[in-house]
């Protein structure tokens, strides 16, 4: 029993759309915005641009008033609105087909949750010092789950919803149920994908961890340096069982997830890496890749998130529809002892496996095949 | 949906502000008691402070600090208090499931968790430092990043299978439960660690109060004059098992997960669906998988949190989907413990139908004549195999489990 991906929404940095994000991996090209940290403690430690600035690929909504009025995105935040945006882009993809909503289902992961909300729901508090002062709309809005509640709300999607958080190993966790909910026939279609936002915190608490590393662009497979950029964005898949339509996006094929380990990673698929410039992570690719198998890293193209392994997917899926490979950007550098795909290639009938290790030694992988 | 074959709870344990282990509180669950007071685990400039169900020294006369920390090595002092109640949680239901981690090895052990606070990266003293414009100790942020329930019971056991922490606010520890049964029932794994964990925390608090939910007096479930939840704080896992599992190891089945269903309302961010159409729908797809009627059920553990809203929902949809059936909440034993309550309130559905008893709806003393029924004010004997552990969220989540005897014969 295959799982058929049916239409695919995405958003982050690099547009909005599949052929946003297909224009972005043609021609490698993606710039960062630069965004203002806070000054005060922002200055101790910066990875690019000036002082008091940092480069973040930041998703715009704005294109999400064609599917919902403005009216009704009033008390809605950035964080729902890109789940919401992606959701809804994945279902127009999909030629926005009749669904039973009783039998459509939702499962989003997330690796921080609407951040931006929580911390304007502490402010809420400690701008008066009074508790009494806390805000109940932000405080129902900064809940993990409230993404999945605006969108079964607004797709009157009655089936069952499911959030989860686990960091980088979050969508494809969520994946795992997504699969399992099929399987089950608890659902007829599922909504699944990853969403996480960046905010003024994070870019601090980077700042913190990694310090000031001064790298233009992300360059996943130089191991040894730190280059992440921080990133934000949803990626959504309409995914049901194997239709005698077929899928043209492909089909999931296996979702993996555990502790690394050499068999874990396969040698007779393209993989398409979680590498994000990490340089804790950045060790264990170095450990479990080879040159036995085609690797790539679209990273720079969306920037480092929990979930941009939703990204990842996203890529493979367009990969298998158009039967083309993209080049891996920001590769001139890299490692020589890898196999990397330089140059926008036929995929011919290989299968993709998307590779995600985290700095704890969990991986997952999702494997898409075609026929 | 397709009808599952029932999956073996082999294990099952808990702690809470009724007690540091599931027996002690069944105690405080069968003889009444609850322990109910103004948070010591922080403070508040409300005018009055609302009551919490927090685990405290006096429950057992034990330093809860103390017997967490007995649990888990020195690295582990530096995770959140929420992932410390999950592992003294899933070791007690281990030892009750006769595992320990040489049983564990070689086997395929999956862990799926409920939490809301637990996944939250809210910490106040940071924060606060940080928007005067300092530099504040990154502590926090490391211990919230070590501290997911579901990876650091994972990393615990060295376990390899899949892991999932549920963040579906106050139904994810019974969706935990449910995910894990499909865990064993696809055979993906032969044993889940599940449940849910929760700690009482100050953002939280201000967060329900601030909704205007939270009553102020011990709560009521279903009373008249009930007037909102308490918040509390615990844990509970279950350990669910693989036949084949099960059996080469010669271990019977405390209960059995015979059916999970879940729905979603589509209404509101906070308030329930006023006819209840998405717990209609998650009672009705649980009673079909697992091949039951309202005529096999025993009993329902409500979720009963004592909003108006909520007891309101829950007392119509029993009233007509389930008529004879009798039902109570324990949130008046426990407070409300959000991620944690579906896991824990399904622990309890286990002793009850293995003690052919259920405990009183502590808190409830006058039927409000608005709900169409109202739970047990005294504790009952009950017969029958089968009950329901039931849980509503914000989201517009509805979850429901139905849970069967031991001597279930599969």
């Amino acid at each position: 029993m295959r799982i058929a991906i049916q239409g695919i929404g995405v958003t982050g940095g690099f547009g909005n759309g599949v052929a946003g994000l297909k224009d972005a991996l043609i021609t490698g090209e993606c710039m960062p915005d630069t965004v203002p940290v806070n000054a005060d403690n922002g200055s101790i430690g910066i990875s690019g641009g000036m002082p008091g600035e940092m480069p973040v690929f930041t998703a715009d909504t704005a294109g999400l008033k064609s599917f919902v009025s403005p009216r009704l995105l009033r008390r809605v935040d950035h964080y729902s609105r890109m789940a919401l945006y992606g959701s809804f882009l994945a279902l127009k993809d999909a030629g926005d087909p009749e669904l039973d909503r009783k039998r459509l289902g939702i499962v989003i992961a997330t690796g921080y949750g609407a951040m931006r909300t929580t911390f304007l729901f502490l402010d809420s508090v400690m701008e008066t010092g009074e508790d009494q002062h806390a805000s109940p709309i932000r405080f129902s809005n900064s809940v993990h789950n409230a993404a999945a509640a605006h969108i079964s709300i607004l797709l009157n999607a009655r089936g069952p919803a499911l959030t989860v958080s686990q960091f980088e190993m979050s969508f494809p966790s969520a994946l795992v149920t997504a699969c399992q909910w099929l399987a089950e026939k608890r659902v007829d279609a599922v909504l699944v994908g990853g969403v996480d936002e960046y905010c003024d915190v994070l870019g601090y608490c980077r700042q913190r961890f990694f310090g000031n590393s001064r790298c233009p662009a992300i360059e996943p497979f130089e191991f040894d340096k730190q280059t992440a950029i921080a990133g934000e964005g949803a990626a959504f898949f309409l995914l049901s069982l194997d239709t005698v339509n077929g899928s043209g996006y492909g089909y999931i094929e296996d979702v993996r997830m555990g502790n690394i380990a050499r068999e874990a990673v396969p040698d007779n698929a393209c993989l398409f890496t979680g590498a994000d410039g990490h340089k804790k992570c950045g060790n264990a690719y170095k450990q479990y890749l080879d040159k036995t198998m085609p690797v790539a890293s679209y990273a720079p193209v969306y920037g480092s998130f929990p979930t941009a392994t939703a990204l990842d997917m996203a890529v493979a899926g367009i990969s298998m529809k158009t039967g083309r490979m993209f080049a891996s950007p920001e590769t001139s550098n890299s490692d020589s002892n890898l196999n990397i795909i330089k140059t926008e290639q036929s995929r011919s009938d290989r299968k993709i496996g998307c590779l995600k290790i985290s700095d704890r030694g969990e991986y997952s992988l999702i494997v898409l095949g075609k026929d | 949906m397709i009808p599952i074959r029932p999956v073996a709870i082999t294990g099952v344990d808990c702690l809470c502000a009724a007690g540091l282990n599931l027996s002690d509180c069944m105690d405080s669950l069968f003889s009444g008691r609850r322990n109910c007071s103004s948070p010591c685990l922080f403070s508040s400039t409300h005018p009055r402070p609302y009551p919490v169900f927090e685990i405290r020294d006096a429950i057992a006369g034990t330093n809860i600090n103390d017997l967490i920390n007995d649990r888990v090595n020195a690295r582990e002092h530096n995770i959140l208090r929420t992932s410390r109640l999950a592992l003294a949680a899933a070791r007690q239901a281990l030892e009750n499931a006769g595992l320990d981690r040489d049983n564990l090895k070689g086997k395929r052990v999956g862990v799926c968790m409920g939490t809301t606070v637990g996944s939250a990266m809210n910490n106040e003293a940071f924060y606060s430092h940080y928007r005067e414009g300092n530099h504040p100790d990154m502590m926090p942020i490391k211990q919230f990043l070590n501290s997911n329930p579901a990876a650091c019971i994972s990393n615990d056991f060295q376990l390899s299978g899949p892991c999932q922490t549920v963040v579906n606010a106050c139904s994810s520890g019974t969706d935990a439960i449910g995910v894990g049964a499909s865990w064993i029932q696809s055979g993906l794994c032969d044993v889940v660690i599940t449940g849910g964990a929760d700690e009482l925390c100050r953002v939280t608090y201000n967060g329900f109060i601030s909704l205007m939910i939270v009553d102020s007096s011990p709560c009521r479930p279903f009373d008249v004059n009930r007037a909102g939840l308490n918040l509390g704080e615990g844990a509970a896992v279950l350990i669910l098992e693989s036949e084949k599992s099960k059996r080469a190891r010669n271990k019977k089945a405390r209960a059995y997960v015979c059916g999970y269903g879940t729905a979603c309302d589509a209404y509101h961010l906070t308030a329930p669906k006023p006819d209840g159409d998405g717990l209609r729908r998650a009672l009705a797809d649980a009673l079909a998988i697992s091949g039951r009627t309202a005529s096999d059920i025993a009993f329902v553990n409500a979720h009963g949190t004592g909003t108006p809203d909520n007891d309101r929902v829950e007392s119509g949809v029993l009233h007509d989907m389930l008529p004879d059936v009798p039902f109570h909440s324990t949130k008046g034993y426990t407070g409300h413990t959000l991620g944690a309550s579906g896991a824990i309130e399904a622990a309890f559905t286990v002793v009850c139908l293995e003690a052919e008893k259920t405990p009183a709806n502590i808190g409830f003393t006058d039927p409000d004549p608005e709900l169409p029924s109202s739970p047990q004010q005294h504790m009952e004997s009950i017969k029958g195999d089968f009950a329901i552990s039931e849980s509503l969220a914000f989201g517009g989540n509805n979850s429901v489990l139905v849970i069967g005897k031991g001597a279930l014969r599969t």
